[in-house]
């Protein structure tokens, strides 16, 4: 089934932060800011999940984080994909094991792109939201509903 | 077409119905790039609520226009405790408490003169 063509035109992200201590986020905004400015290939960031097609997630998943995550990636409507930015988000990073930590995202949620780093530089996230976008292509010949 | 047409301008009914229906039209267009594989009953239809699960009492998440002030009226819930007990809601009460108080009035003015 063939995607949208809005969805064709422009690629929707919800950005959640599970967690992060926001140096992972700040190096989101810039990805959006006028020197990356990925908004010129239609992606852009948006304020809730049931209009996203890819969820972006920063940090570790805190246990008050785990049932909004779940909830959140539960709203997101499909085909969806999910990018972890940042080590932490990852692996746990220096959070692993950590007390009041459940684990990395992919022990809560499915996630399809990882993109390392502490915090991961714009050109690494927007490569990442790349892979994601081939991603979704691969569920839109499987035939996935949009 | 039949309308009114005066200096100040004019008004065609059947104008305005056609307006109406393309505006309808427009936005039935626009409806049609929405997204249509929405699972119903998932959580893909429930309201998003920064990822916080919806009460069942919509209620609690209403904003009242006190709790803008509700340290004022925390500070001073001994002298509201009273007040809102006078507000019975009853109309013969306010009547009663106008008289009284006009009552009152005449009593300190007649003393005072």
């Amino acid at each position: 089934m063939p995607l949208p063509r809005s969805f064709k035109k422009a690629l929707w992200v919800f950005h959640i932060a599970t967690g992060s201590c926001n140096g992972c986020d700040i190096e989101i905004v810039a990805a959006l800011t006028p020197r990356y400015d990925v908004e010129r290939f239609g992606i852009m960031l948006t304020g809730t999940p049931r209009h996203a097609d890819v969820l972006l997630v920063t940090g570790p998943v805190t246990k008050p984080m785990l049932p909004r995550l779940k909830r959140i990636y539960d709203q997101t409507p499909d085909p969806k994909a999910v990018v972890v930015v940042g080590g932490c988000g990852c692996t746990g990073g220096v959070f692993y094991e950590s007390y009041n930590v459940v684990g990395p995202v992919d022990e809560v949620i499915p996630v399809d792109v990882y993109v390392p780093g502490c915090p991961s530089r714009p050109e690494a996230i927007i490569d990442g939201v790349v892979k994601a976008v081939t991603k979704l292509e691969t569920l839109e010949r499987a035939g996935v509903s949009g | 077409m039949n309308g009114i047409s005066s200096g100040f301008g004019a008004w065609n009914p059947i104008a305005w119905a056609l307006l109406f229906i393309g505006i309808l039209a427009t936005g039935f267009v626009f409806r049609l790039f929405g997204k249509k594989g929405y699972k119903r009953g998932t959580g893909q239809t429930k309201v998003f609520l920064s990822g916080n699960e919806e009460p069942e009492d919509s209620t609690a998440l209403h904003v009242r226009g006190d709790h803008l002030y509700w340290g004022m009226v925390e500070g001073l819930s001994g002298y509201y405790r009273r007040i809102r007990a006078l507000h019975t809601g009853v109309l013969n009460d306010y009547g009663a408490w106008i008289i009284g108080v006009l009552a009152l009035v005449f009593v300190i003015l007649a003393l005072v003169r």
